[in-house]
């Protein structure tokens, strides 16, 4: 309405019903929508540079970051095996080892327990060190009896692990505990370190992608000086003003979103191919995630965040300052 | 309809543009403003358009004091004065009907009414035929009634013009006066401002007189002592 006129019918005039205003509102945005698009287009080697840079950006932390997922997968695998030998003391008999192997199946940290005596410990190794018949010369079986405590998957990370065998060594029965997790931890604390870098470095990229973004809007915003101090003159409000430069940064985040899915897929794949004979070596199941449907999402969403932040901020200040004088 | 009150400006350095200014012109009145350059037209004119505000005292259209207004409704004030200045302000690399189109755009008309209106904006200013033209093919009083038509396209009760005739011949700036004429019989409140003082002789309207930021005379075109 007006301010200065009471009574002077001005915008969609009071006969436009409700819901035709409510389909205009969207209508206005679809056209809008396109025509940046549309400008988009007409400098299609200016907008490809932008969109790139947004693209590559995103594709960089990205695919790291599914990278570190996915080692964190294979590590779990390994750990599911992770085993606590528990070595009994020598003056020990069967018997009370079998006591302990009674009592230990019914913790409910522990998912199996195997005994392997200090005969068949011997036999184990004779058979599998080659040391053969120069064994028998010893006067005494060196090799203490074991038992293999296999922790449930719940208690079978590194921490979890670690916990029940400081309990296991409390058994008056176990001269030595032992959990060969020491090297898991190590990857454990560099795989954490390796997604706080990507977090990082993403960080830092997008930061970068703002500022870009919203300088190209800049220039776009100075290029169409001109045509902004007709429009303030006509009396049009800054955020109708706003409103193309927004959807620019808006269509720039989606395509550098797609660009930058499509560049991950590509990378993937590539990597993909040269794990598969590694992974066969190993008999390490991998099926590399990250292509799927939600990544696709939440990296469109982001990047499209990362376009309209960059076209806010640049807008906020340079559409204000341009005032017909 | 506009009514200054001692209004004073200087802008930032001290120059003087504006001192003291009074002045009322009523509803439907059609007006000159005239001056040597330099004299304070363009101030003025600002003043109303809220592209400066006045360092003393009060500018009021339609009994509102502008000074009230927030930045923020400033575009919604521009609304309910059409425009027209002497560099005709179109946009190049849009056709005739767009640029007229362009304040009813951006009050959110519906296409049909835009159509509607800018057609009967064009007819009025005897440019019909020149629809899908660029503004660059036109010639310069052509493009001034462009920008005619885009200031009533939207039926503002008060036209503000700044050099309306600047770059015209005589009878081009006849033509272009017929039209303000046209629109002020119609109701509307019609100020120009302007240095053609050949134009302002041969019609009986009220004349501002500005000299050195003061206003020297305030009435019938033909009393012009004070001037040289």
């Amino acid at each position: 309405m007006s301010l200065l006129f009471k009574g002077r019918q001005q915008a969609a005039n009071q006969r436009v019903s409700l819901v035709q205003r409510f389909f205009m509102f969207f209508a206005d945005h679809l056209r809008q929508s396109v025509n940046s698009l549309g400008e988009l287009y007409r400098i299609p080697f200016a907008s490809l540079m932008t969109i790139g840079v947004l693209g590559f950006s995103i594709t960089l932390p990205s695919t790291l970051y599914i990278m570190v997922e996915n080692t964190e997968q294979v590590t779990d695998q390994w750990q599911q095996a992770s085993e606590i030998s528990l070595f009994l003391r020598e003056d020990l008999s069967d018997a009370q080892a079998q006591q302990l192997m009674k009592r230990l199946s019914s913790w409910n940290e522990i998912s199996q327990v195997d005994y392997i005596s200090s005969k068949q410990a011997l036999e184990e190794f004779q058979r599998l060190s080659g040391l053969g018949e120069a064994l028998d010369y010893l006067d005494k079986n060196p090799l203490p009896a074991v038992v293999l405590v296999v922790p449930t998957a719940k208690h079978a990370t590194p921490t979890a692990a670690g916990l029940l065998l400081d309990k296991l060594r409390k058994e008056r029965e176990v001269d030595i505990g032992k959990l060969d997790i020491e090297w898991l931890e190590r990857l454990y604390s560099l795989l954490s370190i390796a997604k706080e870098l990507v977090y990082l470095l993403a960080i830092l990229l997008f930061f970068a992608v703002v500022l870009i973004i919203g300088n190209t809007i800049r220039l776009n915003i100075l290029g169409k000086r001109d045509e902004i101090l007709v429009m303030k003159l006509v009396g049009a409000t800054d955020a109708f003003i706003q409103r193309p430069f927004l959807y620019t940064g808006f269509w720039f985040g989606l395509l550098g979103g797609l660009m930058a899915w499509f560049t991950v897929t590509l990378i993937l794949l590539w990597i993909g191919w040269s794990l598969d004979e590694f992974m066969q070596q190993y008999q390490i199941q991998l099926d590399i995630t990250g292509l799927n449907i939600k990544a696709l999402g939440s990296m469109l969403v982001l990047s499209i965040l990362l376009g309209l932040m960059g076209s806010f901020l640049s807008v906020r200040k340079h559409v204000n300052e341009i005032e017909p004088k | 309809m506009i009514k200054f009150e001692d209004v004073s400006k200087t802008y930032p350095g001290g120059q003087l543009a504006l001192s003291k200014v009074n002045f009322h012109i009523e509803q439907g009145e059609m007006a000159f403003l005239t001056g040597h350059s330099g004299a304070g037209k363009s101030t003025l004119l600002k003043l109303i358009s809220l592209m400066e505000r006045p360092n003393v005292g009060r500018v009021l259209i339609n009994g509102h004091d502008l000074g009230q207004i927030k930045r923020k409704q400033i575009a919604y004030i521009r609304r309910d004065i059409g425009m027209i200045f002497q560099s005709h302000q179109l946009l190049m690399d849009k056709s005739v009907f767009d640029n007229v189109a362009l304040p009813l755009i951006i009050e959110g008309h519906t296409r049909k009414t835009i159509t509607k209106r800018v057609d009967a904006a064009l007819e009025m200013v005897g440019l019909r035929e020149k629809t899908r033209n660029l503004p660059i093919t036109l010639s310069g009083g052509e493009q001034q009634r462009v920008g005619i038509a885009r200031a009533v396209v939207n039926r503002p009760p008060l036209l503000l013009a700044d050099e309306p005739t600047g770059n015209l011949d005589p009878k081009l700036s006849m033509e272009i006066i017929r039209l303000f004429e046209d629109f002020n019989s119609a109701g509307v409140s019609v100020f120009i401002a302007t240095h053609d003082l050949g134009l302002i002789a041969r019609m009986k309207y009220r004349t501002l007189t500005l000299k050195g930021g003061r206003m020297i005379t305030d009435g019938l075109s033909q009393q012009e002592e004070g001037w040289s």
